[in-house]
């Protein structure tokens, strides 16, 4: 593993792990949001990492970029489901979505 | 170089995460992407980079702000304090460990894969490689266009 590939992949370690961490403390759900966009950066880096490391950076970029697509999408439907959830309970707080709780 | 590069994406990472002013965050979390972007570029994923930029510190930091415009200060949630006091002590150990652990992989020869011919292009394995996956991309924007339509759809008479 070349020296490049090796501090990409301890940075992608540590962006996954903040990610994670705003996932598990937050009580936000816009911070949640973000979280889990920090762990989507990661995995973008890990995989353009790995495409210099195997010398196939068009195929890493091409998942990338459908990765990319993907969490695109994701945020919207995300977003689109916290203001729907802020019309009716008029907070981002997640505990107050306990209402299935049996 | 780079390391700096890295340093900077988690530093305002961080800060993204950590900022109490919501609009911070999601400015800090652009900021993020223009430095992630840059490393793809210093990696030679130009297009990544370009998307990177466009999309993600471009689109999503739209989508963040609006959705923070909509949802006034009434929406303000109290954190705990305890994983902000708990945090630096949390990543140091676990950068410590992070290295620690990928030290074992860095003397593996990495081996490259015989798999593009000599002057391929960009194009030629998007299109030309990757065939049905691309179809289920361009489902994933529809299931994004019409999940937000769904969510803002009106009340009709029936």
């Amino acid at each position: 593993m070349s020296e490049l590939a090796y501090i990409c992949f301890v940075a992608v370690a540590v962006l996954v792990f903040i990610g994670l961490y705003c996932l598990m403390t937050m009580k936000n759900l816009i911070k949640l949001l973000i979280g889990a966009e920090i762990v989507a950066k990661g995995v973008s880096l890990a995989l353009i990492t790995a495409g210099v490391e195997k010398n196939n950076i068009m195929l890493a970029q091409s998942l990338a970029i459908t990765f990319i697509v993907v969490e695109v999408a994701l945020v919207a439907v995300a977003l689109a489901i916290v203001i729907g959830i802020y019309k009716r309970k008029k907070s981002l707080d997640i505990r107050n979505l306990n209402n299935l709780r049996g | 170089m780079n390391i700096y590069i890295l340093v900077a994406l988690i530093l305002f990472s961080v800060m993204a995460v950590f900022l109490r002013d919501l609009l911070k965050s999601a400015i800090c979390l652009a900021v993020a992407s223009i430095f992630l972007a840059v490393m793809f570029f210093r990696m030679g994923a130009t297009y990544a980079g370009v998307f990177e930029v466009s999309v993600v510190a471009g689109l999503i930091t739209v989508l963040f702000i609006t959705v923070i415009a909509l949802t006034n200060d009434d929406a303000k949630v109290p954190e705990n304090k305890w994983p902000i006091i708990i945090f630096p002590v949390a990543l140091a150990i676990f950068i410590i460990f992070d290295i620690w652990f990928m030290n074992k992989f860095i003397i593996l020869p990495s081996k490259a894969l015989p798999l593009l011919a000599q002057g391929e292009k960009f194009g030629d394995v998007l299109w030309g490689q990757r065939t049905f996956d691309l179809l289920g991309q361009i489902g994933v924007i529809f299931a994004g266009v019409f999940g937000v339509f769904a969510f803002f759809r009106r009340k009709t008479d029936e």
